[in-house]
């Protein structure tokens, strides 16, 4: 693979990722998702809605922009691996529902190079999506609370931005089943599956942190609770399956 | 002798159920259009995705032109097995300027292998056109021209009149004559007698995975021939068999 073969596949996958609806309407349903119920459940854990402010658990129930930030921070370890995986499985499963797979053989531009270049775009438009979700969290914050964040609530909008980075690097098992299971679905499964797995471990007391899928959104709630390794192995689970990603597009062939 | 544009040798892949293909010896030499006639489930398609690298052959050898497969100059082939490389999303000039690129042309070289071969294709009312907003035919055509536009040395198309219109499938036939006489290798796969008699300089017949003879273009009752062939190969398939 060289330089200009990755350049050329990046030009191409992010001119396909630019026209599309999906990615557009992922990032936009994300973010707003995000948004309104933060500040939906901010505002009615505030008027006194004992039962919504129960289940939010004590810093939500106390108000203000902690109350903001921790709704989006938990809504956005779930919701956004989510929608990353349904972004990321869009952009290699379609290849395979479309069949279109057929005519990324023979030619110059290897498969391998193609692959990354779906996981090059897939990080940018990632990283746009976070940004554009931080943002409409704070803007949401000053709304909701009509304050100006305090140096903690700065640190609390720094942990969401980067776990919703994080988030859409654990997402990357789903271009890695799209490809053996040459389709969407089988994709979208492994997303959910993940995070059924996820929930259960947080929710059985177990020590979550050690599970990779689990480590960011525990650090962005909880950061005391996180040691640095655990963060350093999660860090290892989307590298693990890029290349095991890269690896089926080099061995890939059309025989189902 | 010159270096065929497109060779196998003894080119193997089972599927479970029998199916596939074993021991196909197939040539095709440069100003050449050779078609692979057969019917359905006779193993063309799976040929094809064999000669492309596509599926990997469990015996046998490929070379494209005089490379081995796994070193061929994929920038001089040009190809469509089943489904054109045609994004619903992206306007017809789109995808045939993001295929212009995957085959290794610079921006400013792909602009102008799209103008061409738009024209050539009668393709220019739909540049602007979402593909996903074609007709079956158009989309087709939209394929063909992505094979053909980078005027590859190697073209290799399954069924490429499937879906056109008369005046596509006479638009496709002189593109293909004007290409092999540019000196290019030319592999078609179809059902249409009558038309692979038109445009084919060698017709090979294809049945139960294994290559059973060849055509005349020029005979006289082609059909008759073929299943003449066929026919004669299944009854001593059969005969062996029992």
């Amino acid at each position: 693979m060289t330089l200009s073969m990755l350049a050329t596949a990046i030009a191409v996958e992010g001119r396909k990722a630019a026209a599309s609806r999906v990615l557009t309407s992922t990032a936009i349903l994300l973010t707003a998702g995000v948004a309104a119920l933060a500040a939906a459940t901010t505002a009615a854990a505030s008027s006194g809605n004992e039962q919504l402010a129960a289940k939010l658990g004590p810093l939500a129930a106390a108000g203000g922009w902690p109350a903001v930030l921790d709704v989006a921070t938990q809504v956005t370890a779930a919701a956004g691996l989510l929608a990353f995986g349904v972004g990321l499985s869009w952009m290699f499963g379609r290849e395979f529902t479309d069949g279109t797979i057929t005519g990324l053989f023979g030619l110059p531009v290897s498969r391998p190079a193609l692959a990354l270049a779906k996981l090059v775009v897939f990080l940018l438009w990632a990283a746009a999506t976070a940004t554009a979700l931080t943002i409409a969290v704070a803007l949401t914050g000053l709304a909701v609370t009509g304050q100006v964040p305090h140096p903690a609530d700065w640190a609390g909008l720094g942990r969401l931005l980067a776990l919703a980075a994080m988030t859409a690097t654990l997402a990357i098992p789903a271009a890695w089943a799209a490809t053996l299971g040459r389709g969407l679905l089988p994709a979208i499964a492994t997303i959910v599956g993940l995070m059924a797995v996820t929930q259960m471990i947080v929710v059985a007391g177990a020590d979550g942190g050690w599970f990779p899928p689990a480590a960011p959104a525990l650090w962005a709630l909880l950061p005391a609770t996180i040691a640095p390794a655990q963060l350093l192995l999660a860090a290892t689970f989307p590298i693990a399956f890029s290349m095991l990603t890269l690896h089926a597009w080099h061995r890939l062939q059309l025989d189902r | 002798m010159t270096t065929p544009r497109l060779r196998a040798c003894a080119l193997t892949r089972q599927f479970g159920g029998g199916a596939g293909v074993s021991g196909i010896d197939l040539e095709v030499a440069a100003g050449e259009i050779h078609a692979l006639v057969g019917l359905n489930g006779a193993g063309k398609t799976t040929l094809m995705r064999l000669l492309l690298g596509m599926l990997h052959p469990t015996a046998g050898r490929v070379h494209v032109d005089g490379r081995p497969l796994p070193t061929a100059d994929w920038a001089n082939v040009g190809h469509l097995v089943e489904t054109p490389l045609a994004y619903g999303e992206l306007d017809g000039r789109t995808n045939l300027i993001l295929a212009a690129r995957l085959h290794g042309a610079d921006a400013g070289q792909a602009a102008r292998m799209v103008d061409a071969v738009l024209a050539e294709l009668n393709l220019t009312s739909y540049a602007a056109v979402q593909a996903r907003r074609m007709s079956l035919g158009n989309r087709q055509r939209l394929g063909l021209a992505s094979a053909l536009q980078h005027h590859p040395r190697v073209i290799v198309l399954d069924e490429p009149t499937n879906a056109l219109d008369p005046s596509g499938v006479i638009l496709l036939r002189e593109a293909l004559l004007r290409r092999a006489a540019d000196g290019a290798g030319i592999l078609v796969s179809s059902h249409h007698l009558d038309e692979v008699a038109r445009v084919a300089h060698r017709i090979t017949v294809i049945n139960a995975g294994r290559v059973i003879g060849t055509l005349d273009p020029h005979g006289v009752d082609i059909e008759r021939s073929f299943f003449a062939l066929v026919h004669a190969d299944d009854t001593h398939h059969d005969r062996n068999a029992s």
